[in-house]
C-alpha cells in the first residue's frame, strides 16, 4: 500500500486492560496507538486531545450516559469529518451493530477477528472507505430486503449491483474476492460498500424504521 | 412546574404546600398562605391539605415503585455487558432504604388517617341528622355504632389481609375482592338496620336513605386513599419480586454454564484445540442467552441451521460463522436441505480446516444456502465415485427433494451452493425412490 510511508495513528478504547494491550500487540508495525481509553469520558477527552486518524471504539463502555460507544460518536461529533470511527465488540446483536453504525461508525468489526484482519480493516477505514462484517452486511440485507426492486428514493433502497455485493459479502468474500467475482476493480466495490453505508445511516426509509422497531432500536 | 404532582421530599408538615407549589409554577410562601387562609372557610384549606396528603405520593416513591426499575432492570442482557446507567445519581435518585422508610411510614399513618376519616364522616352523619330534625334517640346512635364498628373491622381486615398479601403475592387478588366483599355486607347491613330501626314513617326512612348515602360517599371517601395506598404497594412489591427472581436466574444460568466452563478450561488448559472448542461453544451458548436473536423458534430453518453449525463447531474445534436473512417452515424438503447444509459444513471444516463461513437467504422465492472455507479446494470432478460424501448427501439430496447444488473450488477455498426452489418447499412432489438407487451405482 501506498499509504505505509506514513503511519495510521489510532486511538484504542475499551474498558479491558486485557483487550486493549492484546489488541495493540496484535495490529501490523504501520498503526501507530497514540492513546488508550476506559470510559466514555476518556474516550472523548482523548480523541479530542490526539485528533487520531481512526478510533477503535467498543461498543459497550462504562461512564457517560450508559450509551457506551455511541455517545462516544456523539460526543466527537465536531471531529467526524477527519477522525473515522471502527467499533469493535464482542456483541454480534442488531441493536448494538445498527446503532453504532447509525451513530457514525465507519464499520464494525467483531473482537475475535484476527490480528492481520483488523489492521486491514484500519487500513481500509483510514482511508475513508466502510468495513463490513459478514454479519453487519446480513442486517443490512435483512433491513433492506433481498428483493431486487427498481431504485426510486436513493436512500430507501439498495441498487441491485449493491445487493449483490452485500450477498457476496454475508457469505464470506473479502472485498477482493467479491471484485473477482462480478468482475469489478477494489474500488469500486469499496465504493458500493461506502454507499450501502451512507444508506444505512440516513434512510429514514419506513421499512428499516419498522425493522429497528422491531428489534427494539429505536 | 411538573406534569405530576409529588409532594415535596423538602417539607414542612407533609410536602403537600412545596410540591402544589411546584406542579403549579407557584412560589411555595403564596401556596402556603392561600392554604393557611383557606382553613378558615369553614375549614376547606384543612380538608384539601388532608385529602392531598393521603393522595399525593412522595417524591421519589413513584420512580422506586414503577417503571424505572423495571427498565433498569427488567432486561437481564442490558444488565451483563452494559455498564449499570450512572444517571441515575445525578437524576435525584433517592437511596432505597428512604424509599422502604417513606412506604412504612407511609402505611402507618394510613391507618390513623382512616380511623380519623371514619370518625369525621360519623360526626358529620350525626350532625346533618340532627340538622335535619331526627331525635338522637338509641335507635339511631346503635346503627350508627354498629356502622362504626363494621368499618373499623372492615380497615382491620384490610389491613391484615394486605400484609399476607404482600406477603404471597399469588393471592394478591383475592383478599382485595374478600374486603371489597365484607364492605357491601357491611353497608348492606347498615342500610337495612337504619330502615328496620325507623319506626316506618317516609320521613323516617327518607332521612336513613339519605343517610345511607352519607355512610356510602364516607366510606367511599375513606376508601379511595387507602386503595391507592395498597396498589402501589403491591406495585413496589412486584417490581421487587420480579427483579429478585431474574437476579437468581441469571445468577444461576451463569453458575450452571460459564462457571462449569471455565473450570473444565482450567483442567484442559494443555490442549489448545479443546479449550477453544469449550470456549467456543459456551461463547455460542451465552449468545443465545442474552441476545435472543431470530432461530429460537425450533420450528424454523434458522434454528436448524445454527444447530447443525453448532454440532459441526463442537466436533471439530473449527468456527463456524454464520450469517441468516430471513427464515422459513421448517418442512420437509428444508429438513433435507439442513442436512445438506451440515454435510457441507463438515465437509469444508474437514478437509478446509479453516474457518467456515455460512450464509443462509430465505425469500419467498426459495432459499439459498451458501457454505464457504478458506481450504485448498479440490476438484469436484475429480473426487473418486466411490466417495459418496458429497456427491450423495450433498448433491443427490438437493436433486431428490427439487433442489440444486453447485460446488465451486479453487486455490483460494471451496464454496458450496445449494438453492431449493420454494416450489419444493411446498410440494415435495418430483421425488421419487428411484433415484437413489441410479446415483449409487
Amino acid at each position: 500500500m501506498t499509504e505505509a510511508a506514513r503511519p495510521i495513528r489510532v486511538v484504542v478504547v475499551d474498558d479491558h486492560a486485557i483487550f486493549r494491550s492484546g489488541l495493540k500487540a496484535d495490529l501490523a508495525a504501520d498503526i501507530h496507538v497514540l492513546a488508550e481509553a476506559a470510559t466514555v469520558e476518556e474516550a472523548i477527552a482523548a480523541v479530542a486531545a490526539h485528533s487520531p486518524d481512526v478510533v477503535l471504539l467498543d461498543v459497550h463502555l462504562p461512564g457517560g450516559r450508559g450509551q457506551g460507544g455511541r455517545e462516544v460518536i456523539a460526543g466527537c461529533a465536531g471531529l467526524l469529518a477527519q477522525v473515522k470511527f471502527l467499533a469493535l465488540s464482542v456483541s454480534d446483536s442488531a441493536e448494538d451493530v445498527v446503532s453504532v453504525i447509525r451513530a457514525g461508525a465507519r464499520g464494525y468489526v467483531t473482537k475475535s477477528i484476527s490480528g492481520a484482519e483488523i489492521s486491514d480493516a484500519v487500513r481500509r477505514v483510514a482511508g475513508g472507505d466502510a468495513v463490513f462484517s459478514p454479519r453487519l452486511a446480513g442486517f443490512v440485507l435483512d433491513a433492506f430486503g433481498t428483493a431486487e426492486v427498481a431504485v426510486e428514493d436513493e436512500l430507501d433502497r439498495l441498487s441491485a449491483r449493491e445487493l449483490e455485493v452485500m450477498r457476496l459479502i454475508a457469505r464470506g468474500y473479502s472485498y477482493k474476492e467479491v471484485a473477482k467475482a462480478l468482475f469489478i476493480s477494489i474500488k469500486t466495490v469499496e465504493s458500493h460498500v461506502s454507499a450501502v453505508l451512507r444508506k444505512l445511516q440516513l434512510s429514514s426509509r419506513h421499512e428499516l424504521t419498522r425493522w429497528a422497531a422491531d428489534r427494539r432500536l429505536l | 412546574m411538573s406534569a405530576k404532582m409529588y409532594r415535596s421530599a423538602d417539607r414542612m408538615v407533609a410536602g403537600v404546600c412545596a410540591g402544589l407549589a411546584d406542579h403549579l409554577g407557584m412560589r411555595v410562601g403564596t401556596v402556603r398562605a392561600i392554604m393557611a387562609g383557606a382553613c378558615f372557610i369553614f375549614g376547606a384549606g384543612l380538608v384539601f391539605y388532608a385529602w392531598l396528603w393521603i393522595l399525593v405520593p412522595l417524591a421519589g416513591d413513584d420512580a422506586a415503585t414503577g417503571t424505572r426499575r423495571l427498565d433498569d432492570d427488567g432486561n437481564p442482557r442490558l444488565k451483563l455487558f452494559r455498564p449499570a446507567p450512572t444517571g441515575d445519581a445525578g437524576t435525584g435518585g433517592i437511596p432505597p432504604t428512604r424509599h422502604a422508610a417513606s412506604r412504612r411510614r407511609g402505611a402507618s399513618v394510613g391507618l390513623k388517617e382512616i380511623l380519623i376519616g371514619g370518625a369525621l364522616v360519623v360526626v358529620a352523619f350525626l350532625l346533618f341528622s340532627a340538622r335535619a330534625g331526627v331525635n338522637l334517640n338509641l335507635g339511631t346512635v346503635i346503627p350508627l355504632a354498629v356502622i362504626a364498628a363494621g368499618a373499623v373491622l372492615a380497615w382491620m381486615q384490610l389491613d391484615a389481609t394486605r400484609r399476607v398479601g404482600l406477603l404471597n403475592a399469588a393471592k394478591m387478588d383475592t383478599p382485595w375482592s374478600i374486603v371489597r366483599f365484607a364492605a357491601g355486607i357491611v353497608l348492606v347491613a347498615a342500610g337495612v338496620l337504619i330502615i328496620v330501626t325507623g319506626s316506618g314513617s317516609w320521613a323516617l326512612v327518607w332521612a336513613s336513605v339519605v343517610a345511607s348515602l352519607a355512610v356510602l360517599a364516607g366510606v367511599g371517601l375513606v376508601l379511595a386513599p387507602w386503595a391507592l395506598k395498597f396498589w402501589r404497594d403491591f406495585q413496589g412489591e412486584r417490581a421487587g419480586r420480579i427483579r429478585e427472581t431474574q437476579r437468581a436466574e441469571i445468577a444461576a444460568h451463569l453458575h450452571d454454564s460459564v462457571l462449569q466452563t471455565l473450570a473444565l478450561i482450567q483442567k484442559r488448559a494443555d490442549s489448545p484445540q479443546d479449550v477453544s472448542r469449550l470456549a467456543r461453544a459456551q461463547e455460542r451458548e451465552l449468545r443465545s442467552w442474552i441476545y435472543q436473536d431470530a432461530g429460537q423458534d425450533p420450528g424454523k430453518l434458522v434454528a436448524g441451521i445454527k444447530a447443525v453449525c453448532a454440532e459441526v463447531e463442537d466436533l471439530h474445534g473449527q468456527p463456524v460463522e454464520l450469517v441468516t436473512v430471513g427464515d422459513a417452515e421448517l418442512g420437509e424438503a428444508m429438513r433435507a436441505l439442513v442436512q445438506a447444509t451440515r454435510e457441507a459444513v463438515l465437509n469444508g471444516v474437514r478437509h478446509g480446516g479453516t474457518a467456515v463461513s455460512v450464509y443462509v437467504e430465505a425469500s419467498p422465492s426459495g432459499v439459498d444456502v451458501f457454505v464457504k472455507d478458506r481450504g485448498a479446494g479440490f476438484d469436484p470432478a475429480a473426487v473418486p465415485a466411490d466417495r459418496l460424501g458429497v456427491r450423495e448427501s450433498v448433491v443427490g439430496r438437493m436433486q431428490r427433494n427439487g433442489g440444486s447444488a453447485e460446488i465451486i473450488s479453487s486455490q483460494e477455498g471451496t464454496e458450496v451452493r445449494l438453492h431449493l426452489p420454494a416450489l419444493a418447499t411446498h410440494s415435495p412432489g418430483p421425488r421419487s425412490g428411484t433415484p437413489t438407487a441410479e446415483e449409487t451405482k
